[in-house]
């Protein structure tokens, strides 16, 4: 078709995404093509022998089996306690009822080494539960032993996974029309029917697309496996690329591992999509729901709500709060008993003479702090003009789909091609942290992109037609239409990437070397010292971010302009 | 420049129909174009606002071809369905928009804005958000900010459609009144043929992309070129031209006219309020003029309207709508209606003009 001048600003749009277009390229597939390069590129030049002998290795073909596996149960796992929770979040309306769904909102935002972090103290031999247990029941000895071993990561999984799945299924279940149960026990049905062959089949789309998100974040977890697993019996894909690449120097064959892990995670993620979009198409949304003022009535009933109220709360808050706990604590001896204490901040701020890995936490800290500044500033323009063009239906898909791919490569993966990128330009320290800055915008993209798009999306296009048509031109559009409109989500995703980048551990910890400190690198190696105060008194810093973003999210809900 | 309104000739092809329009709007008329939706009314708006490209044809505004200018540069307001009224921004700040863009200095711009606000009954609203106002305020809001660009042309895509039927009425003559102080050419899109007719000076109708008729309301209404017309604006009974020896009553005896069967499908048509109803003989027809006579139709159903009664008929098989001032006394009644209030249709179009000359009066 003619390029009609006339079509002025709809060539505006079409120029606007292609910078952030061009550097999400650059960020994303530059990094990507080195490590699956080196999966085929040896000294003795192009060969599948490294992909073959990755694949018929017994050693490997363990770790693939038992990443499926662990995935598998921690997913089972989580739907069995996830339920039951759904159902009574759905249907009752209860005392702990918000309570529970305002903690579910926690692990969605919370940094997986934080949770890691919160089940070691919680959990662990020494944690607040068997310590609870011992004073409850007079013990000698701590009665739980589940740290590093399988059913620390299946428990860890769960604990991390559940309330995901609760609130996806439970805020479906509740959007669904109550009409159908209805005439359902109108035409005879009794209850039990009616659940089996009305409610399930009409909530299972949403069960699938729930556990299949949830076996995506097993089949990718890393610090879990890696702190929790507590050695190679327990290891999986992501921590067996990271050991080749980084302990043993075998880049080749972790990237050929990679490989793996990006083309299961690839048919996952399509998987996913697939049910998300039956999803959309099986049931129309209704906003005035039915009124749950139903309150349990039998006791079962009533167990059940209490019982989740507590496990939530025990499972959720407890790690969190014993974090936070444990921060303000130290023993005045070496065999002292502990009291409460501002040691471990003091030793932060540099106070106080710090000892070990605690001597770069402040260094850490301040380079979080910029790192994840830098990153939200430089990923929400980028997301933004992306928005821009795939708001516009031409080609919009395809780019859609670009800004979403790095969701299908797991971040360890992503920390190895910018690894394998520092080993060869060899850079100074500015240049290693320059790294890690990319790194955490290309995992952050797709956060941001899906935070700014939906709301890009509610403005109508009459806005813009109408201030085309009072004579601005597209520029000015752009800059007093739309994006004043867009501040919102702006802020809601600067924050996003700020909190993610704040997180980040997995990718970072892939490419850095050790002159790189980030605050989960330094948690890391303080809980791989036993400084596990330290370690929270880190840990809290970054609670305090993630409340700050899951204030801010829930904030964000309420539409300013909403018509 | 001259300043000789808006022409156009416009061909743009989508995916499920053809558009293909031409017609005109003088300087300082108000034009409707109305049409059934998807008639692509609302397509030649946005092509000649420029919102969507122009493949074909010409636009020609005040005697300059705007067919390849930017939507920006052509001057052009448009008022949208939803208002489009920027949400971020206070009353005073959606009509300052425009003015700014012009460079119109701040002291200028209070004051032009304050005219325009009285203008459309808003004084004292400059600080008000749009999601304070009514949908009727917003509207108006909407329009202020359109004139205030100082349009060659305005648009409004069914301003009205998303309003209540009573305030409906009143911004109608709200906005004839505002078109009528301004000036300005307007150009005015609605599906609504009460709407159509009481606003406008001038009327198109469209359907399936093409221009049906263009006229005053009484020319669209009382001669309707073509058979869509005639039924699209106001009811109306349309009948095949075979009943016409049946029920033709010529007192006179000559016969003054000729109705001559013709090649096609022959139709002839007439408007409800035409009809005369006779029950009981309470009601004479005008036995001593000529006009068809429907003996012995059946009333079906009998709706009183306010000021009238609507009277659905059946004669020999053929509905006959028709208005009556009282509720019929009888099942059965006796229909009639002119011959010069009668006109024939060939395959749609209408044929000769006047159809039937008047006779007898």
């Amino acid at each position: 078709m003619r390029d009609d001048k006339n079509m002025q600003y709809k060539r505006f749009y079409r120029v606007m995404p292609l910078p952030s277009t061009m550097v999400l390229l650059l960020l994303f597939f530059v990094p990507l093509f080195f490590t699956l390069s080196s999966a085929f590129v040896t000294e003795q030049g192009f060969t599948f022998s490294r992909i073959a002998g990755v694949f018929t290795d017994p050693y490997t073909q363990r770790i693939m089996l038992f990443t499926l596996l662990q995935a598998t149960l921690s997913t089972l796992a989580s739907l069995l306690v996830a339920l039951p929770g759904a159902y009574l979040i759905a249907t009752y309306s209860f005392r702990g009822k918000r309570l529970i769904l305002a903690l579910s909102a926690i692990p969605f935002v919370i940094p997986s080494i934080l949770v890691v972090l919160g089940f070691v103290i919680f959990f662990g031999n020494n944690g607040f539960l068997n310590r609870i247990l011992m004073t409850l029941f007079k013990l000698e000895e701590p009665p739980l032993s589940i740290l590093y071993s399988f059913p620390a990561i299946i428990l860890a999984h769960t604990f991390y996974n559940f309330p995901i799945i609760m609130s996806l299924v439970s805020s479906y279940w509740e959007h669904m029309d109550g009409n159908c149960e209805t005439a359902s026990y109108t035409l005879g049905a009794t209850k039990a029917k009616t659940f089996f062959s009305i409610t399930l089949p009409r909530l299972l789309p949403a069960i699938i697309s729930a556990a299949s998100l949830v076996f995506l974040f097993c089949f990718n977890s890393f610090a879990i496996i890696l702190v929790l697993g507590g050695g190679p019996r327990y290891t999986t894909m992501e921590v067996e690329i990271y050991r080749q690449a980084r302990m043993l120097g075998q880049t080749g064959s972790a990237a050929a591992l990679s490989l793996f892990s990006i083309l299961v995670t690839s048919i996952l993620l399509l998987w996913y999509n697939r049910t998300q979009k039956r999803l959309a198409l099986s049931e129309t949304y209704r906003n005035s729901n039915r009124l749950i003022e139903k309150k349990p009535a039998t006791l079962p009933g009533k167990l059940l709500a209490l019982f989740y109220t507590i496990v939530s709360s025990l499972f959720i808050l407890g790690p969190i709060a014993s974090v936070v706990v444990r921060s303000f604590m130290a023993s005045s001896s070496r065999s002292g008993a502990e009291a409460f204490s501002l040691k471990w901040y003091r030793q932060l701020l540099s106070l106080e003479r710090a000892t070990g890995h605690m001597n770069s936490a402040l260094q850490a800290l301040s380079n979080s702090l910029v790192i994840a500044a830098l990153v939200a500033l430089c990923t929400v323009p980028l997301a933004l003009t992306l928005c821009v063009a795939i708001r516009k239906k031409e080609k919009g898909s395809l780019l859609e789909l670009l800004g979403m791919m790095p969701m299908t490569v797991s971040s360890v993966i992503i920390g190895l091609g910018y690894y394998l990128i520092s080993a060869r330009i060899r850079g100074g320290l500015l240049t290693s942290y320059s790294l890690v800055v990319l790194a955490h915008m290309v995992k952050s993209i797709p956060f941001v992109l899906r935070t700014i798009l939906p709301e890009y999306r509610k403005i109508p296009n009459s806005y813009i037609h109408s201030s085309l048509t009072l004579g601005a031109g597209p520029l000015r559009t752009f800059l007093q239409i739309e994006l004043p409109l867009l501040r919102g989500a702006m802020l809601t995703g600067a924050i996003f990437a700020f909190a993610l980048s704040m997180g980040e551990f997995n990718a970072t910890l892939t490419l850095a070397n050790s002159s790189i400190v980030t605050l989960p690198i330094v948690m890391y190696r303080l809980i791989g010292s036993y400084n596990f105060q330290g370690a929270c008194a880190l840990g809290t810093i970054l609670i305090a971010v993630c409340t700050l973003v899951f204030i801010v999210s829930e904030l964000a809900k309420g539409g300013k302009y909403d018509r | 420049m001259t300043d000789d309104g808006l022409s156009c000739s416009l061909k743009a092809s989508y995916q499920d129909f053809n558009l293909d329009v031409s017609f005109s709007v003088k300087s300082g008329e108000l034009a409707c174009i109305i049409g059934p939706s998807g008639c692509g009314k609302s397509t030649t708006l946005q092509l000649i606002a420029g919102l969507l490209p122009l493949n074909e044809g010409k636009l020609v505004l005040n005697g300059r071809d705007i067919s390849h200018t930017s939507v920006h540069e052509r001057q052009i307001a448009m008022v949208f369905q939803d208002y489009a009224l920027f949400p971020h921004m206070s009353v005073e700040q959606n009509i300052a928009y425009p003015l700014k863009i012009r460079k119109v200095g701040r002291e200028k711009r209070k004051e032009r804005i304050a005219r325009l606000l009285s203008m459309v009954a808003l004084e004292g609203y400059q600080k008000r958000k749009s999601q304070q106002l009514s949908g009727g305020e917003r509207q108006r809001v909407a329009l202020a900010r359109a004139l205030a660009s100082d349009p060659k042309l305005l648009l409004l895509d069914e301003p009205l459609s998303a309003l209540d039927a009573k305030l409906r009425k009143h911004l109608r003559e709200e906005i004839r009144r505002i078109h009528d102080e301004t000036g300005i050419t307007t150009l005015y899109v609605t599906h609504d043929q009460e709407e159509a007719l009481s606003l406008a000076d001038r009327i198109i109708v469209m359907h399936e992309g093409r221009v049906m008729q263009e006229g005053t309301g009484e020319q669209i209404y009382n001669e309707p070129a073509n058979l869509f017309v005639a039924t699209f604006m106001g009811e109306g009974n349309a009948l095949p031209y075979s009943i016409i020896p049946k029920t033709l009553v010529n007192p006179g005896g000559t016969d003054p006219f000729v109705f001559k069967p013709k090649e096609g499908k022959h139709t002839i048509f007439f408007r409800p309020e035409e009809v005369l109803v006779q029950d009981n003989k309470n009601l004479p027809l005008a036995e001593y003029l000529v006009h068809l006579q429907f003996k012995q139709a059946e009333v079906l159903s009998c709706e009183f309207q306010g000021d009238h009664y609507r009277l659905v008929c059946s004669w020999e098989g053929y509905p006959i709508i028709s208005h009556c001032s009282h509720r019929p006394q009888s099942r059965n009644v006796t229909l009639g209606v002119r011959v010069k209030h009668i006109r024939e249709y060939v395959d749609g179009q209408s044929v000769t003009k006047p159809l039937l000359p008047p006779v007898g009066e």
